[in-house]
């Protein structure tokens, strides 16, 4: 069949012949930016003491499990530990502490404050020790800064142990690889509560461009700001324009957003890290829990009080999740049957509208069944 | 278990070839990597803003007269979704000429401008528009295997052989118009003098005849109702299941996955990159797959970036749905320009321009896109990445507000920026080329068209942008039917010959 198709068709298998059989050539872009693997390998190289209850821990890379290089980040990023405690399984997520110029160095720093029966926080505080090995989640996150979105002057407002992303972006200032101006607000209950003091007296001394002015409610002391940040206190550091970012508990946003209209900063130039969830039901019941994963089935208990994905950590089961406060969607599960009560997650509406539920900041109200697909 | 069919990717070829399969009570189960499906067709959320990943106009949808294929699979797959039909409204910015015009309405205003612009365009575009819809038989037939037709279609073998610059000249129509009516080679993804008439003639059909849809919905919508479709009819899908190796035997493939699960079936469908594949995922070497991969030039990658603005997209001025700026018209001297980090040619898409519910009232979804040919991110290392990325970002930024005299910067309440590197991440298509394979020379739909049955494989196929068609949502969608029928017919005809 001598036509113009077939005379097409040969025209392409001779040209093909001619292309070398060797391996299919590489792809080009890097990947180690691409392809980031999901879960590190570290060894607590250091443990400082920052104040009675909370420690910071110095991570280097664990090669001997074939973590060779620790992966880079965005100032304001987190890494989540994962353990196994007693049977448990309990991730945490942590803001980065250290410059991101340390991540090509193989350095993180996290800082551990004490949680009244925190699980992992007491587990890290009180067992952990140098030497030991940890594996954490890769860096993710947006609570970052972004030169396009963002003003040259930046004000952080940082309640307790929210001053760690702030910590990370200051010092990325100072090594160049951000481009702002930074006031940090850094609200603590007393003097023994402030965290990275030796790094705060540092930049406050050499920074040309990074200012922490440290506001203690409880207490008294010379060279800091008693009492609480208000209106006279921000003025100095606000300019025409402003990008603000806060971190710490919600009480600290619903107070300053006060405070910012009255400066008329818009909404937009405003962003928050969601860190705590606050979640207290009027009783206490236990329900039953079955989870169906994906050629198995766990039966457990949940309680009214206890996010569902506590629960079936409690149980056991491994489920994924990275931020614990709804926003990233990695514990992303189906609710098959039960009410519940889902706090604060931002999910797309086609998502909700299926079902989907982030376990991480949902509540049961009767006996629950789940699909989780592990 | 050994299924009938595995599908790697709930990716909209991936779904849409489930549906099929499980319509005709095939035993299939589809392993995705991520925690929904989508693919590239996914959206995500930051703040208060839904952004689709990857935003398409559907050429193929159709409408009540000019029924597309998209259409007629919505109808077959019982999905609900709703579109909605578009009129151009593209603005459009030249640098060399310093032409700034808008394209607006149905296809025959766009000839009477063209005709405007330059007399004697409007007759050979007629002839034209006659060969698009007999190149669009010829093609109906050769998907059915129906390759004597060469006498019936004249034009469409004529031109067969011809790339669409040429073409075009031969038709008579003035080089000025064949630049402007072709401004959509960039979607194509190819220039007019690689690209071969047939496919670009068949693309310039749907756009005329079916015109164009949006998807009324954000792009998960429509992947959780094509998911939800597949799963109530009884097909199972595995999230969070990635794909690590697949073992090749003379009748059962074997699927390996992450965690450390094996999985089989009869015939193993991918709604993945192709070169992936091949590189990575099957570890035996064959030296004709090698061959093939080599001939071919995969896709540009490219960059998004996704604004969400803090006013109504009226008050913003932004009132085109498309806006695009070129270096020139000529698209082979275009892509020359785009082969550098920082060259001028982007498109812009305003979503809510189209649809209402596209952001919450008072704001404003900006997205801008733009590729890039050669290996341009090679300098690129986890070193720089954060710094070139947001440069990149505002480059195309500043350039959209010098271009079309408009403020964005100081709206901007979210922002998100997705390279090539997200997109390898996101899709394991190598170099984040999610579009598949260019179009070039003989590397073009119709080639692969008609050596589709020289070059398939046993037990193996491709759906998705990988698949024959090229990339884009149509392709895409439309590959998981054409592929899963073929499938279907074939072991049909070979049980009966049992």
């Amino acid at each position: 069949m001598a036509n113009k198709i077939e005379s097409l068709r040969q025209e392409r298998k001779n040209i093909i012949k001619s292309y070398s059989a060797k391996n299919i050539e590489n792809t080009y872009i890097d990947s180690e930016v691409s392809k980031t693997k999901d879960i590190q390998h570290v060894i607590v190289s250091e443990i400082i003491d920052e104040s009675s209850d909370t420690k910071s821990f110095i991570l280097t890379s664990d090669s001997s499990k074939g973590t060779n290089e620790l992966a880079m980040f965005k100032a304001g990023q987190y890494i989540s530990v994962k353990l196994n405690i007693n049977e448990e399984y309990a991730t945490r997520a942590y803001s980065l502490a250290s410059s991101p110029a340390h991540a090509a160095k193989n350095i993180y720093r996290i800082t551990v404050k004490r949680v009244r029966n925190g699980l992992v926080s007491n587990y890290l505080l009180d067992n952990i020790k140098v030497g030991d090995s940890l594996t954490i989640s890769k860096p993710t996150g947006n609570f970052t800064y972004n030169s396009i979105r963002d003003e040259k002057n930046v004000i952080a407002i940082a309640g307790g142990s929210g001053i760690t992303p702030f910590m990370s972006l200051a010092l990325a200032i100072e090594d160049g690889l951000e481009d702002c101006d930074l006031t940090i607000f850094y609200s603590v209950r007393t003097y023994d509560d402030m965290l990275f003091k030796k790094e705060i007296e540092l930049l406050n001394k050499k920074s040309k461009r990074v200012k922490i002015h440290v506001v203690i409610t409880r207490e008294e002391k010379e060279g800091f700001i008693h009492g609480y940040i208000n209106k006279d206190v921000l003025a100095p550091a606000i300019k025409e324009f402003n990008t603000v970012f806060m971190c710490g508990p919600k009480s600290l946003y619903k107070a300053m957003n006060t405070i910012l209209s009255e400066f008329n900063i818009p909404r937009k130039s405003v962003h928050y890290e969601n860190f705590y969830i606050d979640y207290n039901p009027s009783n206490i019941e236990t329900y039953e829990l079955k989870v169906i994963l994906k050629n198995d089935f766990v039966l457990a208990t949940c309680k009214s009080n206890v996010t569902l994905l506590e629960s079936m950590e409690q149980a056991g089961i491994k489920a994924p999740s990275s931020c614990r406060v709804g926003i990233c969607g990695f514990c992303r599960s189906v609710l098959l049957e039960g009410k519940i009560k889902m706090i604060g997650s931002n999910m797309n509406k086609a998502v909700l509208d299926n079902d989907y539920i982030h376990p991480c900041v949902t509540y049961p109200e009767s006996d629950i069944v789940l699909r989780l697909d592990i | 278990m050994i299924y009938d069919y595995i599908i790697v990717g709930a990716g909209i070829g991936g779904l849409s070839a489930g549906l099929n399969l499980i319509a005709n009570n095939k035993k299939v189960l589809i392993l995705e990597k991520n925690s929904l499906p989508g693919g590239l067709a996914s959206t995500f959320k930051k703040g208060r803003f839904e952004f689709d990943t990857t935003i398409w106009d559907l050429y193929d949808f159709g409408n009540s007269e000019h029924i597309g294929e998209i259409q007629k699979l919505f109808q077959k797959y019982g999905l609900t979704t709703s579109t909605k039909l578009i009129p151009f409204n593209n603005r459009i910015k030249v640098l060399d000429t310093n032409e700034d015009y808008e394209i607006k309405g149905e296809f025959e205003e766009f000839v009477l401008w063209l005709e405007q612009q330059n007399p004697g365009s409007m007759e050979p575009i007629r002839e034209f528009i006659k060969i698009t819809k007999e190149v669009h038989d010829a093609l109906e037939c050769i998907k059915a295997n129906n390759y004597q037709i060469e006498e019936n279609f004249p034009n469409f073998t004529k031109y067969l052989d011809y790339n669409a610059l040429n073409a075009l000249i031969d038709l008579k129509i003035p080089r000025d118009t064949i630049h402007k009516m072709s401004y959509l080679w960039l979607e194509i993804g190819s220039p007019l003098n690689k690209l071969n008439f047939i496919d670009y003639a068949n693309f310039m059909y749907k756009l005329i005849f079916k015109k164009t849809v949006v998807l009324n919905d954000k792009n998960i919508a429509l992947a959780l109702e094509m998911a939800k479709q597949f799963q109530t009819l009884g097909g199972k899908i595995h999230y969070n299941t990635k794909v690590i190796e697949i073992i090749e035997d003379s009748d059962t493939e074997t699927i390996k996955t992450s965690d450390g699960k094996e999985y089989k079936a009869k015939h193993v469908i991918c709604d993945l990159s192709k070169r992936y594949v091949f590189k990575e995922l099957i570890k035996k070497t064959d030296k004709d797959i090698n061959r093939l991969e080599n001939a071919r030039t995969l896709s540009p990658n490219g960059i998004y970036v996704y604004l969400g603005l803090n006013q109504d997209h009226k008050a913003l001025n932004l009132t085109n749905y498309h806006y695009y700026q070129f270096n020139t018209l000529n698209s082979e001297q275009n892509v020359a320009k785009m082969t550098s980090l920082k060259h001028s040619t982007f498109e812009a898409i305003v979503p809510n321009v189209v649809c209402d519910n596209a952001s919450p009232e008072n704001t404003t979804i900006l997205v801008l896109r733009t590729s890039y040919f050669g290996n341009v991110f090679d300098k690129v290392n986890k070193n720089n990445y954060y710094k070139v990325k947001e440069e990149l970002a505002k480059h195309l930024i500043d350039q959209f507000e010098e271009a079309f005299k408009v403020d964005v910067k100081n709206y901007i309440e979210e922002i998100s920026i997705a390279t090539p590197f997200t997109f390898e991440r996101l899709t394991n298509n190598i170099n984040g080329s999610f579009m598949g394979y260019m179009r070039l020379g003989y590397d073009n739909s119709i080639h692969r068209l008609i050596s589709e049955e020289d070059e398939k494989l046993a037990n193996l196929s491709f759906v998705g942008n990988s698949a024959i068609f090229g990339g884009g949502f149509d392709n895409a969608f439309y590959s998981g039917y054409y592929v899963t029928e073929k499938l279907l017919n074939q072991k049909g005809s070979e049980n009966n010959g049992e």
